[in-house]
């Protein structure tokens, strides 16, 4: 209780401090608690709920980076076809995406606060990590921005060059990847053990650090998100040799090295290939009235279809491919819905040693 | 080098006066950030992506990178006149900053951090600018090894900083090294003293830290004491300018370290995976290892402000390259610059030196401009702030604590960092009451991730044999030699009766 109050109290300090140094269009809300997010009440019996309200757009990472510069471009457009007053970022890092995502869970769904978080928060659900206080099934699924294909690369100074050499290798081949737990280092395990790489899989390397490794000739490649490598291939430090989710021109698709009848590696494949059609989604809370849904869902495809946004995601470099409400419900669902043996499997790679 | 690409991007920043506005707007918005304890440039970053957000990409960068260089000139004020860091960069600035203005020397020390913190500032971009065609062979000469001995490197610093007790110097900076081990396991993701509670995972805030055992232990000292900061019985000491060109002027008699500590803060800012808090540390080390007279450092020796100050503001300059041309974050105000520069639309990475030229010697003309603005602004108000420690205990004590307690949530947002702060609250007192010293605890904290993080990597790639690595190797004798020096010192001190160390 009295917590909660010193909480809300600082943030409202809070607000008053910063106003002056950052006022803007889309006010910062980084500061204001969720209680204290929603606007004024709008006059009795408005036909459209959201008529001068505030909406909270829950992004669990800090400010900048993708998931933050979606969640803000949408954001904008969101508000024009709700008609609401504004949608308000709220950044709530920690944990991995498991804080903000908790807040999401647990906040009021009444259609006034929705979130963007990372898919890979599946794998910690199949595993049921208890930390997580949220069901990813129950979730009301309003749709996602964009996929996040993956790709192997392999540096220019590498002694494997293609798939064949890297299927063909005698000796085991270093690749990078962040920490054990984190989505970049159970997909590499679970590639390997689909395909049958000959991989030594180093954890550790956050953020571009493995490409840095790279170049220094340490570590030979990494398979990870193509939209952060992508840099890399560009200048030239190295090129891809496969893909997962998504399409490049004369780099083959996993689906080429599955074996038919070989329904273990298909169904790794398969959770691979779904998270990285999931990509940047959008939720709101459990339980939310249909008829808001529909309005939010409704906004939402309007807000992604508009040839401004478009244009806007377009200049920023930004992909969008649209997917929304059911669809990506149902491949949530069949992403967590795993069979024993991969279950198993996920948590080998993902084993970690609690104390 | 490319002198016409230079100068074309000077003028891209002074010939514009829509990027010169952005500039004048944000240099004020840095320092505010930068002078309030605890806010500090990283949430200067991400309070401003709000407004950077669908400006174009070079005016959005100058905006974010202008107001966060410049965030280190004003961090040294409330660490110079109340003995309260902003950030744990600006901590190394107390040790003798604070000292001073109980002398009643705040004018100087205020003159010397700015004069350090602009010829910092501009000494580490031309420095940037002279090395960029040797970016890649030297960012790529330091591996996961080569960290590790760098900070170990600057681990051997808590024996400088230790004061007149070895064994308590140690102690404290082996038990900020424990509290550094908070979080989840960077290598296995096992959760480690954290008792299932989600805060602890990224680890213990650092600035929650600092401001719990600086800010208030020096606030609490303050209000037991009575009257003022500088009161204690000192004779009203000189304010206005004269003190403040002074200090100013002392910067240029030092030259020597104030070149010296530029270089190096640049060159730690340059190489990812050192970070910018520990810029300022091994500087200040530096500093006292090169010193004619280091049985005056701790006591307010003006060296002791110019090393932090000159490093902190030239690392900036040093970090803003591999951010750039690696998209490898050289500390972690830049990490979220990172993000920030990729939310504006600019990819940075290694086609950078391909295509992106313009865009790099125009961010570092702005870094140039605003580090030279930054000092301006405050030269013209310093002397209304040097008054500031002449306040009564009883005014000034309730500002200062809200700013801490406001710092300290901000800063990850979890309520949770309050209830820390009151325990490392006690924990400083106590630590200052008994004259055990503090900063060993800060390096400790700061080097701890660093050194484990990197030795997780080195021996995954290498195994043991890493230490057997040429650059290793150098370090190793580097080490060696430093700590072989320091008792040789110490000794040397010693048998000259009277002389004791002290670093509070």
């Amino acid at each position: 209780m009295i917590s909660r109050s010193l909480l809300i109290g600082l943030a409202l300090v809070g607000l008053v401090g910063c106003d002056s140094s950052t006022s803007t269009s889309t006010t910062d809300a980084a500061t204001s608690a969720p209680a204290t997010a929603s606007a004024p009440a709008a006059p009795a019996k408005p036909a459209n709920p959201y008529a001068g309200k505030n909406v909270t757009y829950i992004v669990t990472t800090n400010a900048g980076g993708g998931y933050d510069a979606y969640a803000r471009l949408i954001g904008k457009y969101l508000a024009k076809y709700l008609g609401a007053e504004n949608v308000i970022i709220e950044n709530i890092p920690g944990a991995g995406h498991i804080v903000g995502t908790n807040t999401l869970w647990k906040a009021k769904p009444d259609g006034m606060t929705i979130g963007t978080f990372n898919a890979g928060l599946i794998y910690n659900q199949i595993l049921a990590r208890d930390t997580m206080q949220f069901d990813l099934k129950q979730f009301t699924w309003i749709g996602k921005a964009a996929g996040e294909p993956r790709s192997i690369v392999v540096s220019k100074s590498c002694p494997v060059q293609s798939m064949q050499d890297l299927l063909n290798s005698k000796e085991t081949i270093k690749f990078s990847s962040a920490g054990i737990g984190s989505a970049s280092y159970t997909e590499t395990k679970l590639l390997a053990e689909a395909l049958k790489l000959p991989l030594e899989v180093l954890p550790g390397f956050d953020g571009t650090e493995g490409e840095m490794s790279m170049m220094r000739g340490e570590v030979c490649g990494q398979f990870g998100s193509t939209s952060s490598l992508q840099p890399f291939v560009n200048a030239g430090e190295g090129h891809f040799i496969l893909t997962v989710g998504g399409t490049i021109e004369g780099v083959p698709n996993v689906w080429e090295f599955v074996k038919d009848g070989d329904d273990h590696a298909k169904g790794i494949i398969s959770l691979v290939e779904a998270l990285a059609k999931l990509g940047r989604v959008t939720a709101a809370p459990p339980g939310l009235p249909k008829e808001l849904y529909e309005q939010l869902l409704a906004a939402y495809k309007s807000s992604l279809t508009d040839p401004a946004f478009l244009a806007e995601a377009e200049k920023l470099g930004y992909p969008i491919e649209t997917g929304y409400g059911e669809d990506v419900h149902t491949l949530v669902v069949n992403a967590l819905n795993q069979s024993p043996a991969t279950v198993e499997l996920l948590s080998q790679t993902m084993k970690i040693e609690e104390e | 080098m490319d002198i016409s690409g230079i100068i074309g991007a000077f003028f891209t920043v002074v010939g514009s006066p829509y990027h010169m506005m952005l500039i004048l707007i944000a240099v004020p918005v840095g320092l505010f950030f930068g002078s309030v304890p605890g806010l500090g440039g990283k949430l200067g970053i991400v309070m401003c992506i709000p407004f950077v957000f669908g400006m174009d990409a070079i005016p959005g960068a100058i905006f974010l990178l202008a107001m966060h260089s410049v965030v280190h000139t004003s961090g040294s004020i409330p660490s110079i006149l109340f003995g309260v860091p902003g950030t744990g960069a600006d901590a190394a600035t107390i040790v003798d900053g604070f000292p001073m203005t109980q002398k009643g020397e705040a004018g100087r020390a205020m003159g010397a951090s700015l004069g350090a913190s602009g010829v910092g500032g501009i000494i580490g971009a031309l420095f940037l600018l002279a090395i960029i065609p040797l970016l890649r062979p030297v960012i790529l000469a330091f591996s996961p090894a080569e960290f590790f001995m760098l900070a170990i490197f600057g681990i051997t610093f808590i024996a400088m900083l230790s004061g007149d007790s070895l064994i308590k110097g140690l102690l404290t900076g082996f038990f900020g090294l424990m509290l550094s081990f908070i979080e989840l396991d960077p290598n296995t993701g096992a959760q480690r003293y954290t008792f299932d509670m989600l805060f602890l995972w990224d680890g213990i805030n650092i600035i929650t830290v600092i401001l719990g055992l600086f800010a208030i232990p020096e606030m609490m000292a303050l209000g037991v004491a009575g009257g003022s900061i500088a009161s204690a019985g000192s004779k009203p000491a000189k304010m206005g300018y004269a003190g403040v060109i002074q200090g100013l002027l002392d910067v240029f008699r030092h030259w020597g370290l104030t070149i010296r500590t530029s270089i190096i803060g640049a060159f730690i800012g340059m190489v990812p995976g050192l970070g910018g808090d520990a810029a300022s540390w091994l500087c200040y080390g530096h500093a006292i290892q090169c010193s004619k007279t280091p049985e005056l450092f701790g006591k307010g020796c003006v060296e002791g402000v110019i090393a932090p100050e000159t490093a902190n503001n030239s690392k900036e300059g040093g970090s803003l390259l591999p951010t750039l041309f690696f998209a490898v974050p050289g500390s972690s105000g830049m990490a979220l610059m990172l993000g920030a520069f990729i939310m504006l639309g600019i990819q940075p990475g290694p086609a950078m030196a391909i295509t992106g030229m313009h865009l790099v010697y125009t961010l570092i003309w702005a870094l140039v401009i605003a580090n030279v603005l930054a000092v301006v602004m405050i030269l013209a108000v310093v002397p209304l702030l040097g008054y500031l420690s002449y306040v009564r205990g009883n005014l000034l004590i309730p500002f200062v604590l809200i700013l801490t307690f406001l710092g300290s949530y901000m800063g990850s947002k979890a309520w949770e960092n309050i209830i820390l702060l009151f325990m490392f609250g006690m924990l400083g007192y106590f630590l200052k009451k008994f004259r055990w010293p503090r900063p060993p605890f800060v390096i400790g904290l700061i080097l701890g991730p660093i050194a484990e993080d990197s030795y997780h990597k080195a021996m995954s790639l290498w195994g043991p044999s890493f230490l057997l690595r040429p650059g290793t190797m150098f370090m190793i004798v580097l080490i060696v030699a430093s700590i072989v020096y320091y008792i040789w010192r110490t000794r040397k001190q010693l048998s000259k009766p009277g002389v004791t160390f002290h670093v509070d």
